[in-house]
């Protein structure tokens, strides 16, 4: 029983690093380390809480979020795409961006810098409880999940099939290994570069959808505190592979849970808190530290 | 004469994509009040309206200006910092733990103690990241991201936990003693003489970065690494010599605004220093006299956007909301003619 | 009037970068199914010719025919349409991908509409590599094959698309000897399957052993076409040299009298993290007046000599002695202290930075040497004084001391880091590559540089894969293969035939 709650607040967790992971993964692919995928989720978020807030429609708010934080990647492909600004900077300027514009409308629109908290939310389908009780550990563990987690899981086999087993996919790694080669086989280089900042943007908006409407059913200026980076470090320690990426979000995601169980004893919450962003630190560092030993040359042996 | 027009054209891209960024402001502004005009004066006008505007001004631009010449020099050793807010955190909270358990020292020699700590644990903050890239490859945005949120909790259990006032509202520290305070800028009453250390500073940047052979080596080695190593430059400590003087500089700025502006620490003193500061590096285009400008800029228009609440009805994040434009702005470039050769 | 038998003819093609003339009148005809030659000394205007029929460049000038229809060609992509497909000296292959991806790599054979179908990738692949011969494992990643196999499938990739005519554009420059002997059979294959092949190169074996018929380019014109079983190699090297540009050359019966060694290396090994060795017992000796040549295919090692001597790698065994001190174990700044001078084989990898300007490139190294520093700060006006020395002195054209060095052309650029470095006035000059890439001018000052360099009583490493550059300018010949030095030999006894056999592995002897 145990087991089965700890695993399932282990999922809750993973769920929003792990989508936001694989938004970073697939620009990574196409050579781009994307750091507004944090901006994304907030965009997302915030749309979600406040068109459900407005409407009462679970699925107009669903699909508005995610369709925001599309909006946002576009405005990021823009910029950087089409007028060259650097990636990085620009990421960071939508991170900015949309932090000073949900808090500008919060401001403005609503009277409430603190955040948006709708008096009635509706509430987003979840594994109805018992319905998967046949599946040892399991099935208990994903009852409750709400469809994002759900679909948080399918993105990672989603994410593998499309990158290695459609001709998209593997145009858009291409692009990103190696561009002269990619255009010289007459793949449009920036095409498939926005196409995964498009991606991203989709993936992102069900991280930051997952953050507002799952449990929470409300809007904080700094909700997503940081997910996003954290995925950023989950994609750059599975080296970019969907699999290997999944696990490391699931890492963190499982130092995320640790850190709640940990709260009961007496241990000070920002330690507790601090707890997946370490493990991200030194994750990254013990990945990068095993290729540099690997990659040492051999000692003469005569 | 060829390098005057050289830096003109230089000045071009940031200050058009500053004129854009307000011009769409100013659209904004205008939709949503029917004083856009009164709003855009107080944004950028009102810090010069009194002798204390003007010093909350001067205290805005303080720490922002010198996080910004730590940032200049780690972009220039090709190191992208975005560790700032960190380490200008780890540089406050270690100069007011030292400042409230050293209380009893005589000030002479707690001063200095307490900003040498305050330089020291910013720099070693830069300092990880820097080596962590040098040894390892290990990408410095992601570390020093995370290390951001690191620090931030880890002074949020600091002033919670072990030196909060008890007797104040919120998280904020036990002051430190009176003794160790800077004395405000001469003439200008509660602004801190900080700012003068900032001035100061952004010369000697200038200075050691273009005038010395140090300068050129860690330039040599932020533009081509490879190269740098080939013709006998220690490319790898010229990067960390940067992060530790860029995690210095914010190490400072944390110091000398516990010693100048707050007199403790509090954990929300920050509107996100070390990000603005970037902003500024970049806006200036890398180069520490205009971050020092551009730091001044920045702080007129968060302070101005206060005034500019108070006296309309535009929202102060307007300049959040503006900040994120800039940057997003800031390194596009629009390519007239792509013809081919 | 056309002539059937001629698939693709150039007339007067002209090509003029702004005021830089890169071909000034280019006629060329080619007949289907012969293997023609495009030969010329570097900067002759061979890349530049073949960038056109590709269509990367547009010709200023001129018509080109395929198949006796003028035609012109858009981009890379219009020119595999029309058939004609490049093979370029840098390939364009993803390494993560297998052979059979990368042979379709932007042309997915498709199922159900949206996924790859591998199957069908991988059989086609594989009936066109049985059907050419070539020996490859079609799910192979490509991170996995050698230099050779790469090429191979990089031309496989071309004739995917159907080309009929194929460009190999300068192919056995990065291929070790075995390996150019398998590209002759496979390019003898591709001839008896009707395929047209335009092989560009400036190296005359292989002009004697692949071609039906041999144009030479010089200076941006076409001088001569002829067929290749009636002219020597003779004939050629005069066609494409025209005048005698290499007079700076050693003379091989002078008499020389050389100093005490300056650089020494005993037994220098080098491994990398699979246990091969990339220096295998390395010994050499460079002394004082002597230019000491290091010829070798591309690959064998040269690059690591050039990095193990310089001080930017460290030696699993063995030692290095500069002017009779052990460096072994010093920094690079240490060793060019000692009196070492190094130009890297690559000038924008290592030779230079590109965004800094002229001024603080070629002062680099020598700031407190030239005098540039005043009370320990850089005195600008002593910086642009000490740079418009160099640049006059090295005649760097185009370029004044706040320039970016970046901005500079090929030639120039090397001038700068050859003006760094003999700034210093180093005992021993470490030369890698110095005139690849540069036009016949700007290679000349370079081998004049060389050459005083060594008439001054010091000493100079030259590490070249031009042949025709190592015998110019060499007292001794070190031949590297595999990472071993197979042999060193005096000027007197070497010959293009010894060394090439030595680059090929064959024929060891004791050094």
């Amino acid at each position: 029983m145990v087991l089965e709650s700890f695993l399932s607040s282990v999922l809750e967790q993973s769920a929003p690093i792990l989508l936001a992971a694989l938004a970073a993964m697939i620009t990574l692919r196409a050579n781009i380390l994307n750091v507004a995928v944090e901006g994304m989720m907030l965009v997302a978020a915030f749309t979600a809480i406040a068109v459900g807030g407005a409407t009462g429609n679970i699925w107009l708010a669903f699909f508005s979020g995610v369709l925001a934080a599309i909006v946002a990647a576009q405005l990021l492909s823009l910029v950087t795409l089409k007028f060259n600004a650097d990636f990085i900077v620009a990421g960071l300027g939508i991170n900015l961006l949309a932090a000073g514009a949900t808090l500008f409308i919060l401001e403005r629109v609503y009277n409430s810098p603190g955040g948006l908290r709708p008096i009635a939310f509706p509430a987003l389908w979840h594994v109805p409880a018992g319905s998967l009780s046949f599946i040892p550990v399991l099935g208990p563990a994903m009852e409750g999940q709400s469809i994002v987690t759900l679909l948080a899981l399918l993105a990672v086999p989603a994410c593998w099939i499309f990158l290695y087993r459609t001709p998209i996919g593997n145009y858009l790694r291409a692009a990103g290994e190696d561009e002269h080669a990619a255009r010289s086989a007459g793949i449009r280089v920036g095409r498939m570069k926005a196409l995964s900042v498009t991606i991203s943007g989709l993936l992102s908006g069900l991280a930051g959808v997952q953050l507002a409407m799952d449990k929470l059913q409300f809007f904080l200026p700094d909700m997503t505190a940081g997910r996003g980076f954290i995925g950023l470090a989950a994609t750059l320690f599975g080296g970019g592979h969907p699999l290997l990426t999944a696990a490391a979000s699931f890492l963190f995601g499982f130092f995320g849970a640790l850190g709640d169980r940990l709260q009961a004893f007496d241990i000070p919450s920002q330690f507790v808190l601090m707890l997946p962003y370490a493990a991200a630190l030194v994750g990254l560092t013990f990945a990068r530290w095993r290729i540099v030993m690997r990659n040492r040359p051999a000692r003469v042996t005569d | 004469m060829q390098s005057f027009t050289a830096s003109l054209r230089a000045l071009v891209a940031p200050l058009s994509a500053i004129a854009l960024t307000m011009a769409l402001g100013f659209v904004l502004v205008a939709a949503i009040t029917d004083q856009p005009v009164q709003a855009y004066r107080d944004l950028l006008f009102a810090n010069f309206d009194s002798w204390r505007n003007f010093g909350l001004f001067l205290n805005r631009a303080t720490p922002l200006a010198l996080i910004a010449l730590g940032i200049t020099f780690a972009f220039r050793a090709g190191v992208f910092n975005v560790g700032g807010e960190g380490q200008l955190f780890a540089g406050a909270i270690v100069t007011t733990m030292l400042g409230v358990a050293l209380a009893g020292l005589p000030p002479l020699i707690l001063l200095p103690l307490t900003i040498v700590a305050g330089i020291a644990a910013g720099a070693l903050l830069g300092w990880i990241p820097g080596v962590l890239k040098v040894r390892l490859g290990v990408d410095e945005v992601v570390v020093t991201l995370m290390l951001n949120t690191i620090v931030l909790y880890f002074t949020s259990y600091l002033v919670n936990q072990v030196i909060r006032d008890t007797t104040a509202y919120g998280a904020v520290s036990q002051m430190v003693p009176e003794g160790i305070w800077l004395p405000s800028l001469p003439g200008v009453p509660n602004a801190t003489s900080g700012i003068l250390a900032a001035v100061v500073l952004a010369l000697l940047s200038w200075l050691i970065l273009f005038r010395t052979k140090w300068g050129a080596e860690l330039r040599a080695a932020g533009t081509n690494l490879r190269y740098a190593e080939a013709i006998g430059i220690p490319a790898g400590r010229r990067v960390t010599d940067a992060m530790l003087l860029a995690g210095g500089f914010a190490g400072l700025a944390g110091a000398l605004y516990v010693l100048g502006i707050g007199h403790r620490f509090e954990q929300n003193f920050s509107p996100d220093y070390g990000l603005v500061a970037l902003t500024c590096a970049l806006l200036a285009r890398i180069h520490p006299v205009g971050a020092l400008f551009t730091a001044l800029f920045y702080a007129m228009m968060l302070n101005g956007a206060a005034y500019m609440q108070i006296s309309t009805d535009v929202p102060r994040s307007l300049v959040d909301l503006l900040t994120g434009l800039l940057v997003l702005l800031m390194t596009a470039r629009v390519v007239l003619s792509r013809r081919k050769a | 009037m056309s002539d059937p038998e001629t698939i693709l003819e150039l007339r007067g093609i002209a090509k003029t970068f702004g005021d830089k003339v890169a071909l000034k009148s280019v006629d060329l005809s080619v007949r289907r199914g012969e293997v023609h030659v495009i030969c010329g000394e570097n900067g002759a205007g061979k890349s530049t010719l073949m960038n056109i029929l590709v269509g990367i460049h547009e010709p200023t000038a001129g018509e080109i025919l395929l198949n006796g229809k003028p035609i012109t060609i858009a981009d890379p992509i219009a020119a595999s349409a029309l058939g004609i497909g490049m093979v370029h000296q840098h390939f364009t292959l993803v390494p993560s991908m297998s052979v059979a991806e990368n042979l379709f790599l932007g042309r997915h054979p498709r199922k159900l509409g949206i996924f790859s179908d591998r199957q069908a990738m991988v059989a086609r692949s594989r009936a066109l590599i049985e059907a050419y011969n070539f020996g490859l494992d079609p799910v192979a990643p490509v991170a996995s094959l050698s230099v050779g196999q790469r090429q191979r499938v990089e031309i496989l990739k071309a004739l995917a698309f159907d080309a009929e005519l194929l460009i190999l554009d300068e192919p056995t420059a990065v291929l070790t000897p075995p390996e150019v002997e398998e590209l002759l059979k496979v390019i003898d294959t591709l001839r008896r399957r009707g395929r047209t092949v335009l092989f560009i190169t400036h190296k005359l074996r292989e002009v004697k052993a692949v071609s039906d018929r041999v144009t030479v380019i010089r200076l941006g014109e076409s001088i001569s076409t002829r067929n290749t079983a009636d002219v020597s190699e003779a004939d050629i090297a005069r066609d494409m040299v025209g005048r005698d540009v290499f007079l700076v050359g050693r003379k091989g019966n002078a008499v020389r009298h050389f100093g005490p060694p300056l650089l020494r290396l005993g037994a220098v090994t080098l491994t990398n993290a699979a246990g091969r060795r990339l220096l295998d017992s390395v010994s050499l000796e460079v002394r004082a007046g002597e230019v000491l040549g290091v010829a070798g295919v591309e690959g064998n090692g040269q690059t690591e000599l050039a990095e193990t001597i310089a001080g930017l790698r460290q030696v699993q065994a063995g030692h290095i002695e500069l002017d009779g001190r052990d460096v072994t174990h010093l920094s690079v700044a240490r060793r060019q202290e000692l009196g070492l001078g190094f130009v890297p084989e690559d000038r924008l990898d290592r030779g230079l930075s590109r965004t800094m300007t002229v001024a603080e490139n070629v002062a680099a190294t020598n700031y407190e040497r030239a005098g540039i520093l005043r009370h320990g700060l850089v005195d600008s006006a002593r910086l642009a004084r000490f740079a418009a020395d160099k640049i006059r002195e090295f005649d760097v054209r185009g370029a004044r001391p706040a320039t970016p060095a970046g901005t500079l052309s090929g030639g120039n650029m090397q001038k700068i880091v050859i003006a760094r470095e003999l700034a210093r006035s180093p005992r021993l000059l470490l030369v890698s590559q110095p005139t690849r890439g540069l036009d016949i001018g700007a290679s000349e000052f370079v081998y004049e540089r060389i050459l005083s360099t060594a008439d001054a009583g010091r000493g100079v490493l030259l590490i070249s894969s031009e042949l025709s550059e190592i015998f110019a300018l060499s007292d001794r010949i070190a031949v590297i293969f595999s990472g071993r030095i197979m042999a060193v030999l005096e000027r007197a006894e070497a010959d293009e035939i010894t060394v090439g056999a030595l680059m090929n592995g064959a024929g060891r002897k004791a050094a």
